[in-house]
């Protein structure tokens, strides 16, 4: 192309811009549907991004959920554990001032293990 | 002016134009060039990075490492006996808003801060009463005006406890306004506290001990990481363009500990020897005699003065190796059993005045000699009364133009080395062979009565557990299996140390032996216990060491004649069809008394024999009809 072609070009493109018709120009009408498919992708995949982050905190935040219920299950259980020992609960029935002692005798069973 | 010549004149003009505009391009380019090496050299020779700058650029993602969950250490009934959870260190940032308030101008909002720093105090004190509501008002106004950003609130605190706190006032505004910092930290919690705690071990920072150190590999588990985002509400979430490793928790170990056993021995140990200040220490083996699994280990003991609490401080079932005394009576008569020399119990032997040559004299033989009025003995009542006499008299008379016999059988019972056990360290016995340095005379008889030779007490409850299985020596062990979520990963399964150490027939006529002793012998206290026992007693001094001596020539006694005496008694119940083998030592401080197998050892087996028998389920009666019961439609 020469500079001259150039310039005359560019001195088009300007017009069209002025005009309002550079996408007649360009011919955008005859690939229009294919326009809008790239930006219904592009929207897709926005959409799909922040629906993948929100999945994400979401199961961030149930995991936390999930860790403090561990912990508060296995806090729970040494004490429970800690108050269910024999002598533990020997020396308690002794403070509240009960009678009941640990079995001398083994309990009778309807059928042995 | 031809038309030629107008054509070439229009062609140089085109040329020349050409010519210019291409110069013009290739000076723009080449300054534009000029301009970029020397914009290049300039931030080579002196840029430095702005953040700010630096921050624009870089995606917005930070490592997160995870630490694995410690596996957790169970009883053989699942009841946990090692768990983690985390604890967390509570502080607070007395100064938080306090420069933006100067700032401002405002004091009413300073004011309206420290009175919600009042209302904070007020339920400060109701759940860490330590200080008062005024204490905590002072120390939190005190650190704002001094500018303490670290006032320490509690430390260790549990999750619910966290969660109070947090929902105090002020507190409950968040971090920014209420300045409490949360700290968390990793703990090891014991539930049973110090119940066998020296099996178990513990965690300290780097030191551990126990099956906490032996099986840590399992335990332990792998660290994690993986790489997080900000996503655009402000949420970090997991960048899943970048390498992550998953965190995997410890495995956990399921032991054969017996929780209520252990809690028995424990106690009725205690019940013996916590009130008694020259007892120094006290142990405690319970183990199935099927398997060899270890279903309770008891190591009470005391610091250096007899005014310390007991408490588990060492493993002496594994690390105490010393001679054992008279227990070691059962491993010459099963020797002698086994080889024929003693073909029945009721076999008699000279009383020689209770002399061997090159030994001591057995004073308790004249006793038997005056009451009986007999010059004979038999070697069932010489084990009875545990006579050293007859014991000796029987191994030079047998074995001692060949020792290596005894100590033969002596290997054979694996009472010469350390065999492998689930927690490293068990000491390695001490046998005085007729190849080694330490041998002299009196060796083969003296360790005939249990002397010359030092084992650990896990040794010789083997031993004992050996006879109770008709001959099969199983293999102690602690951990039956590897879990995960439940799930068996590993199941370790009974072994044996030595598949017979003697025949079923011989074992049997030891277990009469045994039975004979507690009925009859050295240990009557048991006679009465809830099932029958097999057992034998032994008593020995310990020698003392320089410092305990003080002096003193006598490697048992110090200067004012002081010893230190460890009583044991190790047997099997039920007698008939053993199910537990049992072994209780008492270590004594230096002392005038003696302590004997057959006193406080055998009460704290009485008692745990005793408990046993109400809790185990295989003694549990069944309820038998009596009279006329309902049939069937079927039945009839």
């Amino acid at each position: 192309m020469s500079v001259k072609n150039f310039w005359l070009s560019v001195r088009n493109l300007l017009k069209a811009l002025r005009d309002g018709d550079l996408l007649l120009h360009v011919k955008a009408d005859k690939y229009y549907i294919h326009v809008m498919y790239v930006f219904l992708l592009m929207w897709v995949s926005i959409l799909l991004s922040l629906q993948v982050d929100k999945t994400l905190t979401k199961a961030g935040a149930n995991k936390a959920a999930i860790e403090e219920l561990r912990i508060h299950h296995t806090e729970s259980e040494a004490a429970l554990v800690k108050i269910k020992s024999a002598s533990a609960t020997e020396a308690r029935l002794k403070r509240l001032g009960s009678q009941a002692q640990m079995p001398k005798e083994p309990a009778t069973v309807i059928k042995r293990k | 002016m031809s038309q030629r010549q107008s054509e070439i004149k229009d062609t140089i003009e085109n040329r020349d134009r050409i010519h210019v505009v291409t110069f013009f391009l290739s000076m723009v380019f080449l300054a534009m060039g000029i301009m970029i090496v020397v914009w290049i050299v300039k931030i080579q020779a002196s840029y430095t990075v702005d953040d700010k700058v630096i921050g624009l650029f870089r995606p917005v993602v930070q490592k997160h490492v995870d630490t694995p969950v410690r596996g957790r250490i169970l009883a053989t009934d699942g009841r946990p006996l090692a768990i983690s959870a985390p604890l967390y260190d509570l502080y607070m940032d007395c100064t938080v808003l306090k420069r933006s308030y100067q700032e401002s101008g405002k004091d009413s909002l300073e004011t309206v801060w420290q009175n919600k720093a009042r209302e904070l105090a007020v339920s400060l004190s109701r759940i860490f009463p330590e200080k008062s509501a005024d204490g905590w008002v002072d120390a939190i106004l005190t650190g704002r005006a001094k500018g303490s950003k670290y006032l320490k609130i509690r430390k260790n605190v549990d999750l619910e406890t966290l969660r109070r706190v947090q929902a105090f006032p002020l507190y409950n505004e968040g971090a920014y306004r209420g300045g409490l910092i949360v700290e968390a930290h990793q703990e090891r919690i014991y539930p049973y506290d110090s119940l066998a705690r020296r099996v178990i071990g513990y965690v300290k920072e780097q030191n551990r001990i126990g099956l906490e150190n032996s099986f840590d590999s399992e335990l332990h588990g792998r660290d994690g990481y993986e790489w997080r985002r900000v996503t655009d509400d402000g949420s970090w979430v997991r960048d899943l363009d970048s390498t992550s490793v998953q965190v995997k928790d410890g495995n956990d170990i399921r032991t054969t500990l017996n929780v209520d056993f252990q809690d028995i021995a424990d106690k009725a140990l205690r019940a013996q020897i916590d009130a008694d200040d020259d007892v120094r220490a006290g142990i405690c083996i319970i183990m199935e005699a099927k398997t060899g699994a270890i279903r309770a280990m008891v190591n009470l003991s005391r610091g250096a003065t007899p005014q310390t609490t007991l408490w588990e401080r060492e493993n002496l079932v594994l690390r105490q190796v010393g001679e054992q005394g008279s227990v070691m009576k059962t491993v010459t008569l099963l020797s002698l059993v086994e080889d024929g020399y003693v073909k029945t119990l009721e076999q008699t032997i000279p009383t020689n005045n209770g002399f061997v040559p090159n030994y001591n004299q057995d004073v308790h033989i004249l006793d038997y000699q005056r009451e009986t009025g007999r010059r004979d003995i038999s070697v069932m009542h010489g084990f009875e009364i545990s006579s050293n006499y007859v014991f000796t008299y029987l191994a030079e008379t047998y074995y001692g133009k060949k020792p290596q016999e005894m100590f033969d059988h002596i290997y054979s019972y694996r009472l010469g080395e350390a065999f492998d056990f689930d927690i490293p360290g068990l000491g390695t016995p001490v046998v005085n062979r007729p190849d080694t340095p330490g041998w002299s005379k009196t060796t083969l008889g003296t360790t005939a009565y249990g002397y010359s030779i030092s084992v650990t007490p896990l040794h010789i409850a083997s031993f004992y557990n050996g006879i109770a299985n008709k001959g099969t020596m199983m293999k102690p062990y602690l951990v039956e299996s590897i879990e995960k979520d439940g799930k068996v990963l590993r199941k370790f399964e009974p072994s044996s140390l030595n598949e017979s150490i003697c025949s079923p027939a011989t074992a049997d006529t030891v277990t009469r032996a045994l039975r004979a002793v507690v009925n009859t012998g050295t240990a009557t206290r048991l006679k009465s216990a809830k099932l029958s026992v097999a057992g034998k007693t032994g008593t020995a001094r310990v020698v003392l060491s320089a410092n305990e001596r003080g002096g003193s020539k006598d490697p048992y006694s110090d200067l004012s004649g002081r010893k230190k005496f460890q009583g044991t008694f190790v047997g099997f119940f039920p007698a008939e069809d053993p199910k537990y083998t049992i072994l209780v030592t008492v270590y004594s401080y230096p002392s005038h008394r003696n302590f004997y197998g057959g006193t406080k050892p055998a009460l704290a087996v009485r008692e745990i024999v005793d408990k046993i028998y109400a809790i185990d389920p295989a003694w549990r009666p069944e309820i038998h009809p009596v009279g006329k019961t309902r049939q069937t439609t079927q039945e009839q």
